[in-house]
């Protein structure tokens, strides 16, 4: 059979289950790379330009790690997702970087999905990625559709059973049980994580901050816990029409959880993230004029947590204070 | 008498300070940690049991700063907090109309800020260390010349040059390109007080709203050229308390004291004989992953009392601490 590699970075996060399935019934394997790793966070930054981000570096990695495991490595140019919004440069590069760095890569899968182009634009390049596996247009279309819907069962079970990505994708794709609703601890805090899916599921770019938060008793939000025309409506008010994809999680999901009422807003970023610097500033404005208590955490590459820990400790203890749980 | 005693293990220096019930300080001491926080931590906790007066009895121990999770282990504190609740509790209790508290320590610097005796924001120095007490020491080894000449050269100054203060290589080439050009000594240091208090502003103190009135604490409080600096940015006096440079080992003594008071617990300080005990730090590389991660434990008589640095749960603490 023949095996397409899904490297578990970047938008793997976002759209895993729908290639999942679209490769799958096309009849290929799909595997994926492990969990980053500090081998893997090696490999990336020795290729990789000094001055891309963490996340693209591991992303390289990750193809690196899944060298002579696979027949087709997938790294797609999501350019648009339409309205005019664009990822960032480096995501519609993503397979030509990969080609240039990685000369020795396996064959790359790399279509453009631009939705802004017109449909014809993408039907066409999504019946070309097919025909690498089949000749019979009826069983792309059928794939295409299958994996449309299994985008929509992930995003519904994120936002209706309130999970994280990476939960949602161990169990929908992975077999792992649900959680069992047992008597839910008492959480005293409802923080709303604001982020790049992939920074925030990342357990070694993160620090597992989720995990941290919850293990001081905080109830943890992310943006895809909300329904995406929610939070887009939500960017929508406050910065008007998005120029960038992101911007729908990212702005979106801040005012939509500061106008709920969340006690705090932490912002997980890289270091070194364009639209981020711009992005983030003004969920920061608006957590000012909401008086909600706001952190900015910037990672990269050190190993140390310790600056990490320093800040969310205090993060607490603040909102704590001010609400008068006492420190 | 009851005390409490506060320790403040951080990157450059470590502070102790040990408090009677009405937070009046008995007996501090302020040691350079020399990359050793172990010895340091021995010997300050030998100094203060020399200092404290004879009929009192340590109630509760608090830890805080970057080494605040191996002081916690060595000496058995009752509570391990972050510093930047420590500086605050402490301050305000000495300045109660505080509203901005700038801190400089060694490795990083912070600003809070409080309304009506409440934390309501705070900030730390993101990704480098340029701006912080290490930068002008190693900028006074340079000039070949002690960090504690620093002021009163910076205050002699009247035509202070213009250094970068983004970042510390720009700083440093930019300094030498002066001293080339012939400026006065102290035209140039007092030009790097201000390139650091710049950077302090544009920086860790961007999108904050600074009021008076201003305290500013830690190490390098003891520079007069950096207040200078700040009270030249600001056109206003900023405060420097007494003891700036134990207000986190205070503070955390003030915290122990509220939670030991508040539920009666005993405290589970080990005593000053841990001067005595030989503690031994090693590290290992975990070989169970991937991640090599690399574990520091910490042992007392061949008993392993803690691990840390694990990017997971499999070498975690032997005996958990709160």
């Amino acid at each position: 059979m023949v095996k397409v590699c899904i490297p578990r970075a970047l938008l793997y996060y976002q759209y895993y289950p729908a290639w999942k399935t679209f490769f799958e019934r096309l009849g290929a394997e799909v595997i994926i790379s492990p969990p980053t790793n500090k081998t893997i966070l090696n490999l990336g930054v020795s290729r990789a330009v000094a001055d891309t981000c963490l996340p693209v570096k591991l992303f390289f990695g990750h193809v690196m790690s899944m060298m002579g495991k696979c027949d087709y490595i997938f790294a797609p140019a999501v350019t648009s997702l339409g309205n005019k919004a664009y990822n960032c440069s480096k995501i519609i590069g993503l397979p030509d970087m990969t080609r240039a760095l990685i000369p020795e890569c396996p064959a790359i899968l790399g279509p453009e999905i631009n939705l802004d182009k017109g449909r014809y634009h993408f039907y066409r390049n999504i019946y070309d990625l097919g025909r690498y596996f089949t000749s019979n247009p009826f069983k792309i279309k059928k794939a295409v559709e299958e994996s449309w819907r299994s985008n929509l069962a992930y995003q519904g079970k994120m936002s209706s059973e309130g999970l994280t990505p990476v939960e949602a994708i161990d169990i929908m794709c992975h077999g792992r049980q649900e959680p069992d609703s047992g008597p839910a601890p008492s959480l005293s805090l409802a923080i709303a994580v604001i982020g790049h899916p992939y920074v925030i599921g990342d357990d070694y770019l993160s620090h597992r901050l989720i995990h941290l938060l919850e293990s001081m008793g905080v109830k943890v939000l992310v943006p895809e816990m909300v329904p995406e025309g929610t939070l887009y409506d939500a960017a929508k008010r406050l910065v008007g029409t998005p120029h960038w994809s992101f911007e729908t999680d990212i702005i979106g999901a801040g005012e939509y959880y500061m106008e709920e009422g969340v006690d705090g807003v932490i912002d997980l970023s890289v270091f070194g993230c364009g639209p981020d610097s711009m992005m983030v500033n003004f969920v920061q404005h608006r957590a000012k004029e909401l008086k909600i208590p706001f952190l900015h955490l910037s990672v990269d590459e050190h190993t140390s947590d310790g600056g990490l820990l320093t800040r969310v400790e205090a993060f607490l203890d603040m909102i704590k204070w001010r609400e008068k749980i006492c420190v | 008498m009851k005390t409490y005693l506060g320790i403040d293990v951080g990157s450059v220096t470590t502070k102790l300070a040990l408090l009677d019930e009405s937070n009046e300080l008995l007996a501090s001491i302020y040691l350079r940690t020399r990359g050793n926080p172990v010895d340091m931590i021995k010997r300050g906790l030998e100094e203060i049991g020399r200092q404290m007066p004879l009929d009192s009895e340590v109630c509760g121990v608090a830890t805080t700063g970057s080494g605040r999770t191996l002081a916690g282990v060595m000496v058995g504190a009752d509570l391990v907090k972050n510093e930047i609740t420590a500086h605050a509790v402490a301050t305000m209790s000495c300045v109660p109309d505080i509203r901005t508290i700038f801190e400089i320590g060694g490795q990083d610097s912070k600003i809070i800020i409080i309304r009506d005796g409440v934390v309501t924001d705070f900030g730390m120095n993101s990704v480098c260390a340029a701006g912080t007490g290490s930068f002008l020491e190693h900028q006074a080894e340079r000039l070949n010349m002690q960090i504690e000449d620093f002021g009163p050269h910076a205050l002699k100054s009247s035509n202070p040059a213009r250094i970068a203060g983004r970042c510390t290589v720009f700083a440093e080439s930019d300094m030498i390109h002066k001293q080339q050009m012939g400026y006065p000594i102290d035209d140039i240091i007092y030009g790097l007080c201000q390139a650091l208090v710049r950077n302090y502003l544009s920086n860790v103190a961007l999108n904050k709203e600074v009021r008076p009135r201003m305290a500013f604490q830690g190490g390098v409080a003891f520079n007069k050229g950096i207040i200078r600096a700040f009270n030249e940015a600001f056109q206003t006096e900023v405060y420097v308390p007494p003891n700036n440079e134990l207000m986190g080992a205070i503070g955390a003594a003030m915290l122990v004291r509220g939670e030991m008071g508040n539920n009666g617990r005993r405290t589970r300080f080990k005593g000053f004989g841990v001067s005595e005990t030989e503690f031994e730090i090693s590290s290992f590389v975990c070989k169970g992953c991937p991640n090599l991660c690399e574990i520091s434990q910490i042992s007392a008589d061949g008993k392993v009392l803690s691990r840390w640095g694990g990017r997971c749960d499999k070498w975690e603490r032997v005996e958990t601490i709160r």
